[in-house]
């Protein structure tokens, strides 16, 4: 499994991103970047006997046009228990980076090492350190993904020509969606809110099992047809939507329309991210509060709260943040309906 | 001994029978708490917990000093307590605890006494505070348990909830988040408190179970632990609703829950701050130390930084911390907590002197606005990745502007002065010295946020950003041309270090900048303006009001006030900036520290209406096609359009794409056909180009070379919207595009200045401010923050000549003169006269003979109509200024008659 591994990422020639392999033998401080992946993978060799899947994900942090930067999925193989190996690399965007990054989706009980490669301009000042820090799941104080000055133990940032490799467990009790996001960029606080942030929805052991042996294959729950991620930024919404049929993923920019088919179930994951407070509304849904057995109408979050919820489509409505700020900047979008 | 042995198996028997049946009446308690306020060390106020009984028995162990935030009181569902506060400060207090208290809540004078009460109906954990100023410091917690002893359940590393109670907590921590700020307590397992004052390094072992109180006074947060997830408060057991970030939206809000250290994750120090990224920039964050037990390192928490710490007349061996508070109030904006005290030395209240290691900390108390905390200027060595972390904090800013306040750790000795970008002339400055050196330690060399690099401390940019600091923060030291005596300006008497070794502050700057200079007042402009002109005195202060500002009001036929507007039914804050509508029948004006557009009836100086737009609004302007109303949004990224006739606002134009660094536009201006809108977007320093029909971005241009910190502030335009002009304020410039925003050229306003000897050999503008061009194009004038009006050929974009203004020269704008040509008025933030200059006094088109035409005095006897009694400051704060006619191109063609009957047919069509 190590040498599988030596370059961070599953060598076998048929793979889409070949690429990658080659990238990594020409670097020149290739050797002691697969060095730091081995190591990671031989720390936790002992712990990844788990019940559930590992996930060996590579994730590039890049720039986008208008000082902008985003994460783009570069490769995700899910190993099974029983050793077959999944490549689901195709459900992703892969052509760009994405504002919000991957949805990654992952099992209560799942293992995910993330390893993050820095892909822009190292020459821009302060600019030498990107991170994934993730929120709810488990990690130990390696994937913190914070610097030393926070930390007190060491800078854990991919920087140019040296990827890092973060570990996530999706342990018992961690069901849910969270953000992840850049902690190191420019100084300890980091650019989630240049575009550096995305969302992992950690599946409840139940719901997995339920997917599984759904007929029609549901690739993150079957219950409902399509998961909208939602990020609140302080001007706009930024959203991601997931085709439960195929798994597929598509980055539907700011304030999109959505569009869903009459009568099928479809799910909200919202996070809010920024400085602002948002109030969010769907005229004419109400939907229950997690936690809770309250049916609302309206959701008041702060950046990085989320909140998740799931209506049946019946009727175009629109979606809006009502908070003063966000009303006049046009923070909305269309709800429509198909047959 | 029978008898008494019955009454005693009754007594038990009645106790016990009311115990199964009323069991949490029957043990609830009576609390006697007696709290004094105290004033701390830095000048902030605390409680401090003199004694408290119970009718149970049972009192925590509580510190013995008055502290932030104040004692925890632990009581149960049932209790009841009787506060009794003594205010040993000296400003009135009170004490609320919103959701217990019962009763009103009396203000106690200095020092008088009074007595509270409070009944706990819920368990919960509530804050109690000071009514008017909790954010200073007067807040606390009480935490009302539920009888049976649980508290909130934990989420176990394997999944598991685990159901709790209060015995089994190693710790509990109470997190009061404050402006930018965490204000942490300690509560051990037996009971005892100790204050861990601000942004402290929480330590606990691994396993330990502990709860957390995290509650907040003042503007918002959401709190945030790495590492660790719990329940949501109101979850239902059987599904509970897990997270690892909570909001806390309001005044008083708590938020409480357990979390069992490191479980699931494993030892580390693990971060706790705010998820506002604006907090997170301005320093709000601690850390929790989870430590294996067997490790041998301690799981004591480490103490932040104190009010009672080492600071400049305090020793101590803890770090200190100083606290500026954030103000509307004129000269005190970053105002320190104990600058009554301090000022009878340093003169300003805006300065404070610590050791290093010690803290400063900002806390925005007493503002409406929203503000960004940000350095103007630090020690260069500070900024050096070479003192474990600095660098990360030095030079200090945040992305935008909000609410809330900053913490900052300094260790390099040196001078700091911090800023706000959107208020730029609230300043504070902060000597970190050596407590070993001779004089305070200024450093050797300064960077400045205008990409200035090791500038020594002892050359003339730096002493005059001294001078300017110094005029800026006392209004003593302002121009006041009503007092007969001379202009003296007032400096600390102190030795300073410098890097020509130690020197005596007031004698450099007075060397240099001159001191006791006689004030000759200027006569009258011999030439009658057309109209009226109408003037934002922003720091005039009146007695109905708490708030600064008022309008004057110009007669310019003959020079003398018409009108005092301080409209204190709505309390108007720091009026900034204004404009006219179509038939001038009224005069918006923006509420700079506020968020509200104010119009007001030209006739009468009567409010007509008073609109929510956005944070700091800063200028104002109409659209001339459609007397459409736009506001920039100076504290968000935006301008805003209120359509003609109506006083909502219909949408916003973002002066920035989605995602993008907010544009901050201040000072915006608007081409004669209104299809296009100019900002200078003072964050991102460009100047924005906007199509006002579609609402998309034309262009985004790079002022000032594109250094990072050019700030520009205000834009000019030539009438055929040819070419458009940005003032960049420190980078002291003009940068000058076409009117698609092409770059043309930038004018160096400082080419003929010497930043080391001060030498100056040419007409200049240092700090430039409104740089309006005349209606026919032909000159441009920029007030310059620094003392200058600078005089600009817009046929050759080439400086003429600088003429002499006053301290804080701020505002300008072209009005009508009589019988031809064009009268520029000049405002200035620290004097209380308005400026009259004429560009081209014999029309000849050449601009070497501009000058000064006169003088008129904004300070109102009592013959002026007001409709509220000037109490203080009069006529200062000169800022935004507008005349009445309009004769702008675009808008001039629109006058009515009555506003166009006394112009010339040139001044009617000013561009031919």
């Amino acid at each position: 499994m190590e040498l599988e591994f030596g370059c961070g990422f599953p060598t076998h020639d048929s793979h889409p991103l070949h690429h990658l392999k080659r990238s990594c033998k020409t670097l020149s401080t290739g050797i002691a970047w697969s060095m730091a992946t081995l190591a990671l993978l031989l720390l936790f060799s002992g712990t990844t006997a788990a019940a559930g899947n590992l996930h060996n994900i590579v994730i590039y942090a890049e720039r986008l046009p208008g000082n902008l930067y985003g994460y783009r999925m570069a490769g995700h193989i899910v190993r099974q228990p029983d050793g077959t190996q999944i490549d689901i690399t195709n459900r992703y965007v892969t052509s760009t980076a994405t504002i919000p990054g991957p949805t990654i989706i992952l099992d209560e009980g799942d293992i995910a090492d993330i390893e993050l490669l820095h892909q822009f301009d190292p020459h821009t000042p302060f600019q030498e350190h990107v991170s994934l820090h993730v929120h709810g799941v488990h990690y130990d104080r390696e994937s913190d993904g914070t610097l030393k000055y926070i930390n007190l133990y060491k800078d854990e940032s991919a920087v140019p020509h040296l990827s890092y490799v973060y570990r996530w467990n999706a342990a018992p009790g961690t069901a849910g969606t969270w953000p992840y996001h850049d902690h190191n960029m420019e100084n300890h606080n980091g650019a989630e809110d240049k575009g550096l942030f995305g969302a992992l929805i950690v599946r409840s052991a139940a719901e997995a099992r339920q997917a599984k042996t759904s007929s029609n294959r549901a690739h993150v729950s079957p219950n409902v047809a399509k998961d909208y991620v939602f990020y609140l930024g302080d001007d706009a919404f930024w959203a991601m939507e997931i085709d439960n049929a195929t798994g597929k993923q598509t980055a539907l920019g700011t304030n999109p329309p959505l569009t869903a088919q009459r009568n099928t179930n479809v799910r909200f994951h919202l996070i809010a991210l920024g400085t602002n407070f948002h109030q969010f509304e769907l005229p004419k849904y109400q939907w229950i509060d997690p936690g809770t057995r309250n049916t609302i109408n309206r959701k008041v979050l702060g950046p990085l709260e989320k909140h998740v919820f799931t209506v049946k489509a019946t009727h175009s409505s629109r979606y809006q943040d009502t908070a003063f700020a966000s009303r006049l900047l046009g923070m909305r979008g269309d709800f429509i309906i198909t047959r | 001994m029978r008898s008494n042995t019955f009454i005693q198996f009754a007594a038990t028997l009645v106790a016990f029978v009311a115990a199964c049946l009323f069991p949490a009446w029957s043990m609830a308690a009576t609390h006697n708490v007696v709290l004094s306020a105290e004033t701390l060390p830095n000048g902030q106020p605390a409680y401090k917990l003199l004694s408290h009984t119970s009718s149970n028995g049972t009192v925590p162990g509580y510190a013995t000093e008055a502290t932030i935030p104040g004692p925890t009181l632990f009581i149960k569902t049932g209790d009841k307590i009787n506060v009794q506060l003594t205010n040993n400060t000296q400003s009135p207090v009170s004490f609320t605890a919103p959701g217990l208290s019962t009763g009103n809540s009396a203000l106690a004078a200095p020092g008088q006494t009074k007595s509270y009460r409070l009944n706990a109906r819920k368990a919960g954990t509530f804050a109690y505070h000071d009514e008017k100023a909790p954010m200073l410091g007067l807040f606390g917690a009480i935490v009302v348990d539920e009888s049976n002893g649980h508290v909130q359940s934990y989420v176990d590393g394997d999944g598991t909830i685990v159901s709790t109670k209060r015995s089994q907590l190693s710790k509990e921590f109470v997190l009061f988040m404050v402006g930018s700020t965490f204000w942490g307590a300690e509560i051990s397992r037996n009971g005892n408190q100790q204050p861990l004052w601000a942004n402290p390094d929480l330590g606990a072992y691994q396993d330990d179970l502990l709860r957390f109180h995290v509650l907040a006074v003042g503007p918002g947060h959401t709190f945030h632990l790495h590492a660790h997830r719990w329940i949501e408060p109101g979850s239902s057991q059987k599904t509970p609703h897990i997270i690892d970030t909570h909001i806390l939206d309001d005044l008083n809000n708590s938020h409480v829950f357990t979390i069992k250290a490191g479980t699931g994750v494993g030892p580390g120090v693990w971060q706790l701050h705010c998820h506002l990224i604006s907090h997170m920039q301005s320093g709000m964050n601690s850390r929790i130390h989870v430590v294996a037990r067997d490790s041998g390192q301690s799981a004591d928490s480490i103490v932040g930084a104190s009010p009672s710490g080492a600071i400049f007349l305090n020793d101590s061996d803890q770090p200190g911390l100083v606290t500026f508070i954030v103000s509307d109030e004129p000269a005190g904006w970053f105002r320190s907590a104990r600058g009554d005290a301090l000022s009878p030395v340093t003169h300003t209240k805006s300065l404070e002197i610590i050791p290093p290691g010690s803290s400063v900390h900002f806390v925005m108390s007493d503002t409406a606005g929203v503000h960004t905390i940000t350095s103007l200027l630090w020690p260069s060595e500070a900024g050096h990745n070479d003192h474990g972390g600095d660098h990360f904090m030095i030079p200090f800013d945040e992305t935008k502007a909000y609410r809330g306040g900053a913490i900052l750790k300094l260790n390099v000795p040196g001078l700091y002065v911090f800023t706000c970008k959107i208020h730029p002339f609230m300043f504070a400055a902060v000597i970190v010295d050596d407590p070993a050196t001779d004089g305070l330690d200024l450093g050797n060399t300064i960077d400045l946020i205008s990409g200035v690099k090791n500038l020594p401390t002892s050359s003339d940019l730096a002493t005059r950003l001294l001078h300017t600091f110094f005029v800026t923060t006392v209004p003593k030291n302002w121009q006041d041309f009503t007092s007969p005596n001379p202009w003296k300006i007032a400096y600390p008497d102190v030795d300073v270090v410098v890097d020509i070794g130690k020197v005596s502050l007031p004698a450099v700057l007075n060397a240099r900048y001159g001191n006791d200079i006689s004030l000759s007042p200027l006569p009258r402009p011999a030439v009658p303006g057309i109209g009226e002109v109408w003037v934002d005195t922003q720091f005039e202060k009146t007695a109905g009001k708490t708030k600064p500002g008022t309008i004057t009001v110009v007669d310019t036929s003959n020079w003398t006030l018409k009108r005092k507007i301080a409209l204190p039914q709505i309390n108007m804050n720091n009026p900034h900036n204004m404009w006219p509508n179509r038939d001038h029948s009224i005069v918006y004006t923006t509420q700079w520290f506020d968020n509200k557009l104010t119009a007001i009836k030209q006739k009468t100086g009567k409010l007509a209406s008073n609109v929510q737009v956005g944070d700091s609004p800063s200028h104002v302007m109409t659209l001339p096609n459609t007397d459409d109303i736009t506001v920039a949004i100076n504290g968000e990224n935006d301008i805003v359009i209120i359509p003609a006739g109506t006083t909502k606002v219909n949408y916003a134009l973002l002066t920035q794409s989605h995602g993008q660094a907010p544009g901050n536009p201040h000072g915006h201006w608007i081409s004669a056909d209104g299809k296009r809108i100019i900002t200078p977007n003072i964050n991102t320093h460009d100047a924005g180009f906007y199509d006002v029909e579609d609402g998309k971005i034309v262009a985004r241009t790079a002022t000032g070379e594109g250094q990072p910190g050019a700030h520009p502030i205000a834009i000019g335009m030539l009438p055929d919207s040819s070419k458009v002009y940005a003032a960049n304020l420190l980078h002291h410039s003009v940068s000058v595009m076409d009117g698609d925003g092409n770059f043309i050229k930038n004018i160096n306003l400082i080419e003929h200045y010497d930043p080391i000897s001060g030498a100056i050999n040419g007409p200049i503008g240092i700090l430039p401010i409104q740089s309006p061009v005349s209606p026919d194009g032909k000159v441009m004038v920029t007030a310059s923050y620094g003392g200058q009006i600078v005089v600009i050929d817009t046929r050759t974009d080439s400086i003429v000549k600088s003429l002499p203004c006053d301290p804080g020269c701020h505002g300008a704008n072209f009005g009508a003169k009589k019988g031809g040509g064009y009268y520029a008025y000049i405002t200035n933030k620290f004097s209380n006269r308005l400026i009259v200059v004429d560009p081209d006094p014999n029309g000849d088109g050449d601009l070497s003979d501009a000058e000064i035409a006169g003088a008129v005095t904004l300070v109102a006897d009592s013959r002026v109509p007001k409709d509220d009694k000037i109490s203080s400051l009069a006529g200062f704060g000169g800022q935004g200024i507008v005349a009445l006619p309009n004769v702008y191109n675009g808008w001039v063609q629109n006058l009515n008659s009555q506003w166009s009957a006394g112009l010339t047919d040139q001044q009617r069509n000013p561009v031919q």
